[in-house]
C-alpha cells in the first residue's frame, strides 16, 4: 500500500487521553460561569441577618407567596384548558382553515407578556378606545373593569402569552399518539368521552405536565407584565427591592425564596414525569385521521380558534399597527430608534453565539463521557431555568463587584446575563442534536487515524448544526425580548427596544413604544416559526 | 515472526463483580483472519473496543507490533494506532459522499495521493460509479463496502470488523462474505472479526477464538475446533451434536446405547471423572433395522439441505439428532432403531 510505511514512521506515538480532559475543563469553566450568579445570590442571602429575614417574612413574604402561587395556578388552569383543548381540536377534527389555524394559534408566542400587558392597559385605560365603545353599547354609566392590580386581569394577560407552550407540546403529543390505543378502547366498549378521559388524556400527561411546568416557571419569572399591571409577585418584589429601596441584601433574601420555589416546581415536574413515563409502541404506529366537522360544529370550532387568536394576537398587533402608523408619520423612527434596534440586535446575537459556543463542549462531555462530575456540570448549567431576570442581574452585580470589576457596567455584563438566563434552551437543543448522532461515527473517524478535534469539527459539529441553529435562534429571540436584566445591568446609553418600551410605558409617553413593540414582534415571530419548523423537519428526516 | 497484535492477560470490568473479560491472552500473526466467536454478552465487542483504544483495560497489556498501546493508565489514542474498523452500523458519515467518507482519514496526505488511493479503493470494493453518492442512497451491502474501504484507506496494520454482516439479510450475507474475503486476501490484511454467527466464523476464519463469559476457551483453526472442541460449551455453541450421558467403567464408556471402548489418545477426561457426556454428531447416528440398536421415538424432522435431520428421544429422555437421506420414510411419533457409530470419541465431564 502506497505511502503507508512513510506515514507510519512519521506518526508520533502519544498517550492520548489528555484531549477529553481539556474538554472537561472547558465544560467546567462554562458551568461555573453559568452558576456563578446563582451562587452569589445564595451566598449573600445566607449572610443576611436574621432580623431582616424576620422583617421580610412578616411584612412581605406571605402576600408575595400567595400572589405568586395564585397567579401561577390561575394561568396554569387557563392555559391547560385552552392549550389542550385547541390542540385536540386541530389534531383530530377537520374544519375550514384548519391548516392555517394550526400555526396561527402558536403565534402569540411571539408577543412578550409585557407588550401584551402594555397593549391591554392602553385599551382599557380611561382615555383608551374601548371606553367610548362600551359606553355606546351599554349606556354612559358603564365602566370598564380595572386591569391594574387585578388578579383576573393578570391571569388573562399572562395566559394569552403562555398558552402556546401547552398548545404546542400537547399537539406534538397528540400527533405521536398511536390511534390503535383509542380503537382498542372503543372496541372494549368505552364510549367516546370515556376513551378520551381514560385513555387519550392520561397518555398526554408527560407532555402536558412539561407544558404546564414551562408556563409556571414563565409566570414566576415574569417581570414586565406584572409590573405594568402593578401586580406584586416575587420577581417584581426583587426588582423593587433593588431599585426602589436600594436594598441588595433584602433582594438577595427574596431571590433565594423565589429560587427555592422554582426548584420545588422543578423537582415536582421531574418526579411527575418519571412516574408517568409511557412507552408508545412504534411498530404499526398510525396517527389518527381528523374527523370532518359538520356545518355548525365547524363554525363553532372556527369561532373558538378565532376568539383565542384574536384576543392573544390579533387585537394586540392591530392596536400596535394603528398606534405605530400614527407615531411613525410623526417621525418616531429617528436615529435614536434605530440605535435601540441595533443594540437589541447586537446584544442578542452576541449572547446567542456565546451560548452556542458554550453549550457544545458541555453537551459533549455530558453525553459522550458520562460520569457523575459531568452530569453534575450539565445539571448546574440548567440553573437559568430557575433564575428570573432580576435575580440574574442581582447575581451579576454581586459577582462583577467582587471578581470582574473591569466589566462592571459594560455591555459584556448584559450579554452574560442573557447567556446565563437562556442557556438552558440552547443546551437542550444541543443535547438533543448530539443525542441523535451515534457515537460510532466519532469512533469511526478516530480509528481512521483522525484526531478527536478534527473529527468533532468535520463530523460531529456539522451533524449537530440543525440543533445548534435552533438553539441560537431561541437564545437570540429571548435575548431580544429580555427586559429586567437589561434594565438593571445596561451601561448608560445602551437602551434596547425592550427597554424603550418599558421606559415609555412607565412614563406614559408612548411615541416610540408601539413602533418598538411592533418591530420586536416582526423580527422575533418569523425566527420562532423557523426554529419550531426547522427543528421538527430536521428531526423527522434524521 | 512478531505478532501484529498481542493481548496479555487482559481483564475488564464495568460493573463491580461482573467481569466482562478475564485473563484473555491472544497473539495474532501477520495476515491472519481471526474470528472472535461467542454468544451475545460474552465480551467479544468489549475486546474489540479495547484493541481499538476506545476502552482502557483494568489489567493486562496490549501490544501492537513491538509497541505497548494499552495498559491501565496508559492508552494510546485510537487515531494513533493505525487500526481500521468497520462498525456494526457501518457509521458512515451521513453528510459526506462516498468519496469524502473514504478519504476521511487521509487528510494529512497530499491531494494526489488521496485521489490515487480513492480510485484504488473504489475499484477494490467495486463502487467506482458511486463516489458522489451519499450513504442514504446506497443499499446495505454497498454501505458495508464503503465502510470497509474507509477503514482500509489509511493503510492500517490491523483491521477490526464488528459483526459486519449482522445488518444484512441472509442471502446477501453469503455473497458479501465471499466478496470481503476476496478483498482481505488481495490486501493481505491482518483482521479480527467479531461475530456470534458460527457459520460465518467457520467459513471465514483462519483462526477461531471462542469466548465464553469473558474467557477465551479455545483458540485454534476451525478444523481443529470442530474435531476437538475443548469444552462442552464450545461443542454446544458450534452445534456439533447432542450429548449422551455415560459412565466410564473398565476403559469403556457405558451408555444406554451400548458401550464404547476408550482407545489410547482419546481426549482427556479427568481420571477421577466417572460420569461423562459423550458428544454424538448427527453424522454418527444411523438408523438400523429391528432387533438392532436402541428403540427411540422420532420427535421432530426438518430438512437440512438435501438430507433429513431428525430428532429422537431415547427411553432415558435424552435427545439426539441424526441425518439420513431425504427419501427415507420417517414420521414423527413413530418408533425407530438407532445406532451410534463413532469416528472420534469426544467426551466432557458430566454436568449433572
Amino acid at each position: 500500500m502506497h505511502g503507508v510505511a512513510a506515514a507510519q514512521a512519521s506518526l508520533p506515538s502519544h498517550t492520548g487521553l489528555w484531549r477529553p480532559k481539556a474538554l472537561s475543563l472547558v465544560a467546567l469553566v462554562v458551568a461555573l460561569l453559568i452558576v456563578m450568579p446563582l451562587a452569589y445570590v445564595v451566598g449573600n442571602a445566607v449572610l443576611v441577618s436574621g432580623d431582616v429575614w424576620v422583617q421580610l417574612w412578616r411584612a412581605r413574604v406571605p402576600e408575595l407567596l400567595f400572589n405568586t402561587l395564585r397567579l401561577a395556578a390561575g394561568v396554569a388552569a387557563l392555559t391547560l384548558a385552552a392549550g389542550v383543548g385547541l390542540a385536540w381540536l386541530v389534531v383530530r377534527y377537520d374544519f375550514p382553515g384548519r391548516g392555517v389555524w394550526i400555526w396561527l394559534l402558536a403565534a402569540p408566542l411571539g408577543i412578550p407578556p409585557y407588550i401584551m400587558a402594555y397593549v391591554y392597559t392602553e385599551l382599557f385605560a380611561y382615555w383608551g378606545p374601548l371606553r367610548p365603545l362600551v359606553q355606546g353599547v351599554l349606556g354612559p354609566d358603564a365602566q370598564l373593569p380595572a386591569l391594574y392590580d387585578s388578579f383576573p386581569g393578570a391571569v388573562l394577560i399572562l395566559s394569552f402569552a403562555t398558552y402556546p407552550y401547552v398548545y404546542l407540546l400537547s399537539r406534538a403529543a397528540f400527533l405521536r399518539t398511536n390511534v390503535a390505543f383509542e380503537e382498542a378502547a372503543r372496541l372494549s366498549g368505552a364510549g367516546r368521552w370515556r376513551t378520551w378521559l381514560r385513555v387519550v388524556l392520561p397518555m398526554q400527561r408527560p407532555a402536558v405536565a412539561a407544558g404546564l411546568f414551562l408556563v409556571c416557571l414563565y409566570v414566576m419569572a415574569d417581570f414586565g407584565a406584572v409590573s405594568i399591571l402593578r401586580y406584586s409577585t416575587f420577581t417584581r418584589a426583587v426588582y423593587v427591592q433593588m431599585t426602589g429601596r436600594y436594598d441588595l441584601m433584602g433582594a438577595a433574601a427574596l431571590s433565594l425564596m423565589l429560587v427555592v420555589l422554582s426548584l420545588a416546581f422543578f423537582a415536582a415536574e421531574r418526579h411527575f414525569r418519571r412516574r408517568s413515563r409511557f412507552f408508545q409502541t412504534t411498530a404499526g404506529y398510525r396517527p389518527g385521521s381528523p374527523v370532518a366537522l359538520t356545518r355548525w360544529h365547524a363554525a363553532l370550532a372556527c369561532c373558538a380558534c378565532a376568539a383565542v387568536f384574536g384576543l392573544a394576537f390579533g387585537v394586540p398587533v392591530a392596536y400596535l399597527g394603528v398606534e405605530a402608523a400614527a407615531h411613525v408619520s410623526q417621525g418616531a423612527l429617528d436615529g435614536a430608534f434605530w440605535g435601540y434596534a441595533r443594540n437589541s440586535f447586537l446584544g442578542a446575537a452576541a449572547a446567542a453565539t456565546v451560548a452556542v459556543a458554550c453549550a457544545v463542549p458541555l453537551a459533549y462531555v455530558a453525553l459522550r463521557r458520562p460520569s457523575r462530575g459531568h452530569s453534575l456540570l450539565l445539571h448546574a448549567a440548567y440553573a437559568g431555568y430557575v433564575l428570573p431576570g432580576p435575580i440574574v442581574a442581582l447575581g451579576l452585580i454581586f459577582c462583577t463587584a467582587h471578581l470582574m470589576s473591569p466589566v462592571y457596567g459594560t455591555v459584556a455584563v448584559v450579554v452574560l446575563a442573557y447567556v446565563v438566563r437562556f442557556f438552558p434552551q440552547c443546551l437542550q437543543a444541543g443535547e438533543a442534536a448530539l443525542h441523535q448522532i451515534t457515537p460510532s461515527l466519532e469512533e469511526a473517524g478516530r480509528s481512521a487515524g483522525v484526531p478527536l478535534w478534527r473529527v468533532l469539527w468535520r463530523v460531529t459539529l456539522p451533524l449537530m448544526r440543525p440543533g445548534l441553529i435552533t438553539g441560537w435562534v431561541l437564545v437570540f429571540v429571548n435575548a431580544m425580548k429580555e427586559l429586567p436584566a437589561t434594565l438593571l445591568l445596561r451601561p448608560v446609553g445602551f437602551d434596547t427596544l425592550a427597554v424603550r418600551i418599558w421606559i415609555e410605558t412607565s412614563e406614559e409617553f408612548y411615541a416610540q413604544a408601539a413602533p418598538a413593540a411592533l418591530l420586536l414582534i416582526l423580527v422575533t415571530l418569523p425566527l420562532l416559526a423557523f426554529a419550531l419548523s426547522y427543528g421538527s423537519t430536521q428531526r423527522s428526516t434524521a | 515472526m512478531t505478532p501484529v497484535l498481542s493481548l496479555q492477560a487482559i481483564g475488564k470490568t464495568f460493573e463491580p463483580g461482573v467481569p466482562v473479560l478475564q485473563d484473555v491472552t491472544l497473539g495474532i500473526e501477520p495476515g491472519a483472519l481471526v474470528c472472535l466467536l461467542g454468544p451475545s454478552g460474552c465480551g467479544k465487542t468489549t475486546l474489540l473496543r479495547l484493541v481499538a483504544g476506545f476502552e482502557e483495560p483494568d489489567v493486562g497489556e496490549i501490544h501492537l507490533g513491538a509497541e505497548l498501546v494499552s495498559r491501565r493508565g496508559h492508552v494510546v489514542a485510537p487515531e494513533k494506532r493505525q487500526i481500521g474498523m468497520v462498525f456494526q452500523d457501518y457509521a458512515l458519515f451521513p453528510h459526506m459522499t462516498v468519496a469524502q467518507n473514504i478519504v476521511f482519514g487521509l487528510f494529512r496526505r497530499p491531494a494526489a495521493h488521496r485521489h490515487r488511493r480513492l480510485a484504488d479503493l473504489l475499484q477494490l470494493v467495486g463502487l467506482e460509479d458511486m463516489a458522489e453518492r451519499y450513504p442514504h442512497e446506497l443499499s446495505g451491502g454497498q454501505q458495508q463496502r464503503v465502510a470497509l474501504a474507509r477503514a482500509l484507506a489509511p493503510g492500517p496494520q490491523l483491521l477490526l470488523l464488528d459483526e459486519p454482516f449482522s445488518n444484512l439479510d441472509v442471502n446477501l450475507r453469503r455473497q458479501l462474505r465471499q466478496e470481503m474475503q476476496e478483498v482481505l486476501r488481495q490486501t493481505d490484511m491482518t483482521t479480527i472479526l467479531v461475530t456470534h454467527d458460527q457459520e460465518e466464523a467457520l467459513s471465514l476464519a483462519d483462526t477461531l477464538a471462542i469466548l465464553d463469559q469473558g474467557r477465551l476457551v479455545q483458540v485454534d483453526t476451525p478444523e481443529a475446533i470442530v474435531q476437538r472442541p475443548s469444552t462442552r460449551f464450545v461443542a454446544a455453541f458450534l452445534a456439533l451434536g447432542h450429548f449422551l450421558p455415560g459412565e466410564i467403567r473398565d476403559r469403556c464408556i457405558v451408555t444406554e446405547m451400548g458401550s464404547v471402548r476408550l482407545d489410547s489418545g482419546m481426549p482427556a477426561t479427568p481420571d477421577d471423572c466417572r460420569d461423562v457426556d459423550l458428544l454424538i454428531p448427527p453424522e454418527c447416528l444411523t438408523l438400523c433395522g429391528n432387533g438392532h440398536g436402541t428403540r427411540a421415538l422420532v420427535t421432530h424432522i426438518t430438512f437440512h439441505g438435501t438430507r433429513k435431520l431428525y430428532t429422537v428421544r431415547l427411553p432415558s429422555g435424552a435427545h439426539l439428532q441424526g441425518l439420513c437421506a431425504h427419501d427415507v420414510p420417517l414420521q414423527t411419533g413413530t418408533q425407530v432403531n438407532v445406532r451410534y457409530e463413532p469416528t472420534v470419541l469426544i467426551t466432557f465431564p458430566s454436568e449433572g
